[in-house]
């Protein structure tokens, strides 16, 4: 085929064509807008949970450089640092950390960062800056401060005690800068300038690395051209230099880091089938939804100029030309609408991607996902969807005959030679104007159903979540009180106990029917398992790999049995009678002295109980070995070692040096719920009555209290009652109620709620527009038919009426499309939800069709008379004369 | 009697140096049962003339008598009721609705009107337009003679006082022409109405039985 230069001469055509079609383009450029709004805000709320669990995940590392190496010299610092695949990077200097009071709780390191590392690791001052070199100055975050006791304000001096590879100092410094605290960052930091750094390892007798082979070694932490590959770059990067990081036994040995932040838990990488099939499922629905309105604009838009395209044909332009023609002014509309989309669909996904987040548990809002790679790929959906949209129509302008094209008319889809003659009634007119282009109506009227359909399935998917269901599962009793760290389920330690005291205050505000305590273990429990057992019940968390590692770390016991921990509970009877009994008698447990003990099995959530998830049974006898001191070692060379300065690539053993044996007869199997229990797991579990706990363990210290009160208005009180002490008087204690529970549901469904709400109200928009569309186009293609109407005597009013019943005759389909579809995908869904979520109870509900109902019956009425109006300015006899 | 008069009836498009005069001060006075044929050149304001005489458009100035109502003092759903009732349209390209059969085409002023059919008459007028073999087809199957023919039978249905032809036998060749114009006046004396007809063709003009003569919106002769 030859090349013919006439592109320039086919844009300018599609460029005059695209001008004379106003009220199209509008139409076309808010269609195209709506579905880039869709696409725009799922990808940045899906890139906006990404990025949250992603930021998460570099605030547990502590910093969200790509990697690092650790422990080097100087001299290898300065060497690796110059490698042209590292993009920037930035230097730590560890010093030590203090122990003693008041950081008991908090892990605080001294060390020297510069700017670059600073920043990577969230220590970015909000107010002064970071160390001056040279100086006795220091930055730190505002937690760290308030653990000082001292006021963040500059210029303040504070003075901390630290140990620096074994040896104790106390330095004095100057507060130059400080920054928020973030509870999600792991480490505090303490910044000191480079220059101190070294003062103090001269002034304690330390030489990089230490004891530890880590004090005061320069660590180098990178950015990389880009965060893909990071392992294999970093392994690349040492080798080229003549260094490894697989055996410390070998020469050249340099440990070196990624930051698993990049490559794990990421939001796409472990996507569960659900998550996958739900957005493959949004975006498929999105295309649809924007194919069926593009696809009508343009349809339409191609019937009603089809005589131009015949034209065209005529004089010599080719199918293919005017193919490209319409593609071309599809492309026009793109480039006005996807902007827009962009802009407002951004906008609508960083407002609705918090109200998401918000239900995710342990993920930071990190705000919306910043990213080209948003507008990119939503552009890049949108556009296809145009694309397909368009190509369509493009080919029956492209195939349509000259000598044809000049008859062509919207009736000639109907194959009809003849109809029965039902009289000229006005509503058979409406109707039979409907057959003229079945497609367009059908085209019509199913995406004004969509819309409906979608708002009927997010109603009856919201409404099935049941929230009896939920509390019950989540709370046995109407109150339990506990500290603050137990309910971030940190577990358990004697500084996270309640106090007696607290439970006094609450037994003082009276109206408490009944509660009880439970009592945690704070000092270390053994069981003796096999090592199959071992290696089951913890697959759950650890690869293979992991386990070995694990299993390699395990104290043995005489018999080969490995020492396992062992979570321990203490209850009252009011707790013990809230356990669920699967096997044998738990009042067993309340007998004083006696040495029974219940195994806790875990159940599904359905509430199915694990038959495997306990290796005790019935009758069987279980040892627990209560340690009160341990030694650790090296298993290799048998040396103890100091549990102080462990470095990171020692490996050894732990094993108890004094301890008693108690053994314990199973006299029941239970399963603790939930708001009872410790709220992580990884040790096998084992209840014992209150007293014997105390009396065997040697601690009594409290997990928490469970309480029923005597009805609503007491309550009440106690709700403002706690909600007061645990805010204002022992912020270190919290709560949670039945209540706590409702509102946690209602956010959950809330969330469900707006998000279907929105997308069927923008697909609801996109049904309406069609609807719009499709009336207007059938007005200005008939106006001669009206005239002509008019001219024998159909009045203004018979006219109007003609078109409000054409209008009502759509959307009354599109209800009884959408009622028809309801009734075939609402128990469908149901099934489907009932599956997913063990609170779902299936409902079945066509309220929204009802409520939509007089909406459309308004549309159907409204939207026929205005665009009448609007069209009806110009005379008959303009009319008539039209396209004669 | 006179069943329709017109008085210095006028009608410019636009103002200043592009003002058109389309009519420009016609008066003229059709008797009842009369076939009037008014011919002129294009552009010479015919079409204007008729539109003004069936109500379609309002005059610059000037007025319109319809069996002694002046339509133009009526209001805009009042004269669409008013012509259905005594004025019927045949247009050159027929304009017939492309959704409704035959039949439902002819019936349609009437059904407008929510009057009953009279059948016997309807029949009557089909059968003598000869559409008795196509009553239930749609326009798209029907020739252009049997399309006009139906346009016709829809102007009679009403049984009004007068037809109104706007170059009725323009797409038609020349036999047709013919049948139609003779079926015209066959019914129109038959069912006792009054013809204008607009035609730039003097052959088909020769078989009224008046001729007035249209030239720059003014009347000739």
């Amino acid at each position: 085929m030859r090349k013919v230069q006439n592109r320039a001469c086919i844009r300018r055509l599609s460029f005059r064509a695209f001008c004379a079609n106003r009220t199209r383009n509008l139409i076309a450029i808010l269609a195209i807008a709506l579905t880039a709004v869709l696409f725009t805000s799922l990808v940045t709320i899906a890139m906006s949970i990404n990025y949250a669990f992603q930021q998460s995940n570099f605030r547990q590392v502590g910093g969200y450089s790509h990697g690092g190496f650790k422990y080097l010299t100087e001299a290898q610092y300065d060497e690796l640092k110059e490698d042209p695949r590292i993009e920037a990077y930035g230097l730590r200097r560890f010093l030590g950390m203090p122990e003693g009071a008041p950081f008991e709780k908090s892990h605080v390191e001294i060390g020297y960062s510069d700017a670059n590392q600073a920043h990577w690791s969230y220590c970015d001052p909000i107010e002064g800056r970071l160390p001056a070199e040279g100086t006795d100055e220091a930055a730190t975050d505002k937690h760290v401060l308030e653990l000082l006791g001292v006021t963040p304000k500059l210029g303040e001096k504070f003075t901390v005690t630290f140990d620096v590879d074994g040896h104790t100092t106390t330095q004095t410094f100057t507060l130059c800068g400080f920054w928020d605290y973030d509870p999600a960052i792991v480490a505090n930091h303490i910044l000191i300038p480079e220059s101190r750094v070294d003062a103090v390892l001269q002034e304690v007798g330390v030489t990089p690395p230490g004891n530890d082979g880590m004090t005061g070694t320069w660590n180098l932490d990178i950015m990389l051209h880009s965060s893909l590959n990071i392992s294999q770059t970093i392994d690349d990067i040492l080798a080229d230099h003549g260094y490894q990081n697989e055996s410390r036994a070998e020469d050249g040995f340099v440990s070196a880091g990624v930051n698993w932040g990049y490559t794990t838990a990421s939001l796409f990488d472990d996507m569960d089938p659900q998550v996958a099939i739900i957005l493959v499922s949004l975006l498929l629905l999105i295309l649809l939804t924007g194919y069926l309105i593009i696809y009508n604009v343009f349809q339409i838009s191609v019937t009603h100029d089809i005589r131009f395209y015949g034209l065209l044909k005529t004089i010599g332009t080719t199918g293919r030309q005017i193919r490209r023609l319409i593609r071309w002014q599809a492309l026009l509309l793109s480039a006005v609408g996807i902007p827009i989309g962009l802009i407002v669909g951004y906008g609508v996904g960083a407002l609705l991607s918090p109200v998401i987040l918000r239900t995710l548990d342990g993920v930071v809002d990190a705000g919306p996902a910043v990213s080209p790679l948003i507008f990119v790929l939503s552009a890049l959906f949108a556009l296809i969807t145009v694309l397909v949209s368009c190509w369509k129509p493009g080919r029956i302008a492209g195939r349509v005959s000259p000598i044809e094209a000049a008859r062509y008319t919207e009736s000639s889809t109907t194959h009809k030679k003849e109809r029965r003659t039902r009289g000229a009634k006005i509503p058979q007119m409406a109707w039979s104007n409907l057959g003229r282009n079945r497609k367009k109506t059908v085209l019509t009227v199913v995406s004004l159903a969509l819309a409906i359909v979608l708002l009927n399935l997010t109603v009856t998917f919201t409404n099935g979540f049941d929230m009896d269901k939920y509390v019950s599962r989540n709370m046995v009793s109407d109150f339990v009180l506990g500290s603050a760290p137990y309910f971030q389920m940190n577990g358990m330690d004697p500084t996270s106990a309640l106090p007696e005291s607290a439970i006094e205050q609450v037994l003082a505000q009276g109206g408490v029917q009944a509660g009880g305590r439970v009592y945690g273990n704070t000092s270390v429990v053994q069981e003796a398992v096999t090592e199959d057992w071992y290696r089951a019940s913890k697959a759950y968390y650890a690869s293979s790999e992991q386990l070995d590692s694990m299993l390699a770390f395990a104290e043995r016991m005489p018999d080969g049995k490995i020492a396992d921990n062992a979570q321990l509970y203490g209850m009252e009877d009011f707790a013990l009678d809230h356990l669920t009994v699967l096997e044998g008698d738990i009042a067993t447990l309340k007998e004083p002295g006696a040495h029974n003990i219940a195994a806790v099995y875990s159940s599904d959530d359905r509430g199915d109980p694990i038959p495997d998830s306990h290796w005790a049974k019935l009758g069987d006898t279980v040892t627990l070995r209560y340690v009160e001191e341990f030694e650790y070692y090296d298993p290799t060379t048998g040396e103890i070692l100091d549990p102080n300065s462990i470095s990171d690539d020692q490996p050894y053993r732990c094993r108890a040096t004094k301890y008693h044996d108690i053994p314990y007869t199973v006299t029941a199997l239970v399963e603790v719920p939930t708001p009872l229990s410790y709220r992580y797991y990884g040790s096998d579990e084992f209840v014992l009555g209150a007293q014997t706990f105390i009396q065997d363990t040697g601690t009594s210290n409290v997990m928490l209290y469970s309480f029923d009160m005597q009805d609503e208005a007491s309550i009440q009180n106690m709700e403002s009652f706690l909600s007061d002490l645990t805010g204002e008087q022992m912020t270190s204690l919290d709560y949670e109620s039945r209540s706590t529970y409702q509102a946690e549901f209602e956010g959950f469904r809330n969330m469900f709620l707006l998000l279907g709400g929105a997308l069927s109200l923008i697909v609801a928009l996109i049904g309406v527009l069609n609807f719009f569309n499709a009336i207007l186009t059938s007005i200005i293609t008939r106006q001669r038919e009206f005239a002509v109407l008019q001219s024998i005597g159909m009045t203004g009013r018979q006219l109007k009426t003609m078109l409000t019943l054409e209008g009502l005759f759509y959307t009354l389909s599109a209800l009884l499309l959408t009622l028809f579809l309801s009734l075939i995908f609402g128990p469908l869904l149901g099934l489907a939800m009932n599956h997913l979520f063990w609170f779902f109870t299936f409902r079945f509900t066509i309220l929204p069709v009802i409520v939509m109902f007089p909406i459309f019956l308004i549309i159907g009425i409204a939207v026929p008379r205005v665009t009448y109006r609007a069209a009806s300015r110009q005379s008959i006899v303009d009319r008539i004369r039209e396209n004669d | 009697m006179t069943i329709l008069q017109t008085q210095a009836l006028k009608k410019y498009y636009g103002s200043g140096n592009t003002e058109v005069h389309a009519l420009d001060g016609v008066d003229l006075s059709v008797e009842t049962g009369e076939f009037v044929s008014i011919v002129g050149t294009s552009g010479s304001g015919k079409s204007t003339l008729l539109h003004m005489l069936g109500g379609l458009d309002r005059p610059t100035s000037g007025k319109v008598y319809v069996d002694s109502q002046d339509i133009f003092a009526l209001r805009d759903d009042a004269l669409t009721i008013f012509r259905r009732r005594k004025i019927g349209f045949v247009f050159q390209s027929y304009n017939l609705v492309p959704v409704l059969n035959v039949y439902e085409n002819i019936v349609l002023p009437i059904e407008l009107d929510g009057n009953p059919v009279d059948q016997d008459y309807v029949r009557q007028i089909i059968s003598v337009l000869g559409l008795d073999a196509m009553q239930t087809r749609l326009p798209s199957q029907l020739s252009g003679g049997q399309q006009q023919r139906v346009a016709i039978a829809r102007a009679l249905a009403t049984k009004p006082a007068i037809i109104l032809a706007d170059e009725p036998t323009g797409n038609l060749d020349s036999r047709t022409s013919q049948d139609v114009l003779s079926l015209m006046k066959v019914t129109s004396t038959q069912f006792g109405q009054t013809i204008v007809m607009i035609t730039h063709n003097e052959e088909i003009a020769q078989l009224s039985d008046r001729i007035i003569r249209i030239e720059d919106g003014k009347i000739r002769g």
